[in-house]
């Protein structure tokens, strides 16, 4: 269905969150919050929050988002829609998840051309060891550059 | 040349507007200060204790409160640093020991311990593996990558709570749940212990502010997150940083965005059961 063990975000990695202390740390940035959004099994339901995340996200007026998601395959399906209802509203964003080779988009859309694959794993693949393909202090300093660069370029 | 001077005055209020906009200073909501104390040393004996920079565990903690609808037994074992070379069932999380000592979640002050971090694992009685979309049974040097975010450092103590689940266990969330619920139990002795470690007797000390930066762009972190049954759950806001108890499923709540502070997430409203 989604989540793989070596791309799967223990409780610990909430607890230190590489992203929330690069993203916090950065000084040209006001970090507004963390949204949290499901990933629900019907596809109505999956694009109902994914717009909803978006018009939050609209309603905040924030000038960028980091969407991360630690799932692969049917994950891809709720990760491509929220992104496009992000897109759609003129908002720049930057994705973040595992694609090595094994997890190749599903579906794609026009607003995924930043992408942060955080594979570790030299092949490319789910290796079900734990921690193996998670997020690290690069990949989320990769991702807030990219996404400062989006900002200053265009968008609001 | 009075329209001249009402747009220079416009002007002069315009600018001075944009100065004050950008000598607003930030402006500090709220602060959480964790702090760590460093334990080298996990024993197994009568009674859960800390005592200087030593944790004793229960050993027979689970013997009485095994619900045997859902859980044949459970093994609590303390693995030593670099001694990963053994067998392990799939490992359902990686948790801190944390506790709040003074405030709600994303204030106040928390306790947490560094050195220890508690491993969930689990499987049947036939062997089946608690997981849902790959599992991560074997030996633990091997399915465990160690050093990030996420999980233990090689010289770090691990607390293993290991649950045979009775059989049918990926047939409902509620397997999991009470592997969860039980594991968290377990973690809430240290807890009430770690409330009454002196203040200021601690390893380190982190403090974090919500703030707000004007003038600073403004950014969302969004993450997406299980939310469809057992071994694809999560839970929000437990009453203790990355614990269990008084949680609320993000199944339950439809899936719904939810929004937290940066400082709520930094202290462990998210807790993962994936």
């Amino acid at each position: 269905m989604g989540i793989g063990p070596s791309t799967k975000e223990t409780t610990l990695h909430h607890f230190r969150d590489p992203l929330l202390d690069v993203a916090t740390s950065d000084d040209d940035l006001d970090v507004v919050g963390v949204m949290l959004v499901g990933t629900p099994q019907d596809n109505g339901d999956k694009y109902f929050v994914g717009k909803r995340a978006a018009a939050w996200l609209e309603a905040m007026r924030v000038d960028g988002a980091i969407v991360s998601c630690d799932g692969w395959g049917n994950s891809h399906v709720d990760f491509a829609n929220t992104i496009e209802e992000i897109g759609k509203r003129k908002i720049p964003l930057v994705g973040m998840t595992f694609v090595g080779t094994q997890a190749q988009f599903v579906v794609t859309n026009k607003y995924m051309d930043t992408i942060v694959d955080f594979n570790k794993s030299e092949d490319g693949i789910e290796t079900e060891v734990v921690g193996e393909n998670n997020v690290n202090q690069v990949d989320a300093k990769k991702a807030v550059a990219l996404l400062k660069l989006k900002m200053q370029r265009g968008g609001r | 040349m009075l329209s001249s001077v009402l747009i220079l005055g416009q002007m002069i209020h315009i600018n001075k507007r944009v100065i004050e906009l950008d000598n607003r200073k930030e402006v500090e909501m709220r602060r959480l200060v964790i702090k760590s104390y460093h334990m080298e040393k996990i024993e197994l004996g009568e009674k859960f204790s800390i005592e200087g920079k030593r944790l004793i565990l229960t050993e027979d903690f689970f013997r009485d409160k095994i619900n045997k609808d859902l859980i044949d037994n459970i093994e609590l074992k303390v693995i030593n640093p670099y001694e990963h070379d053994m067998y392990v069932n799939s490992i359902m999380d990686v948790i801190p020991i944390s506790t709040k000592v003074l405030g709600d979640l994303g204030e106040g002050i928390t306790h947490t311990l560094t050195g220890v971090y508690v491993m969930l694992t689990g499987a049947d009685v036939k062997g089946v593996q608690m997981a849902e979309f790959g599992s991560s049974e074997g030996i633990l040097n091997e399915q465990l990558f160690l050093d990030r975010a996420g999980t233990p450092c090689k010289d770090d103590y691990i607390i293993h709570v290991d649950v045979t689940f009775q059989e049918g266990l990926m047939s409902s969330r509620k397997y999991a749940t009470e592997g969860h619920r039980i594991c968290d139990l377990f973690i809430q002795q240290i807890r009430n212990i770690m409330k009454k470690l002196p203040g200021r007797e601690y390893t380190e000390k982190h403090e974090y502010y919500d703030k707000i930066r004007p003038g600073k762009k403004r950014v969302a972190i969004v993450k997406q997150i299980a939310g469809q049954g057992a071994m694809y759950d999560n839970q929000l806001f437990s009453k203790e940083p990355s614990g269990f108890e008084g949680g609320r499923s993000i199944i339950d709540l439809g899936n719904v965005p939810i929004i937290l502070s940066p400082n709520e997430y930094r202290d462990g409203a998210l807790r993962s059961m994936v």
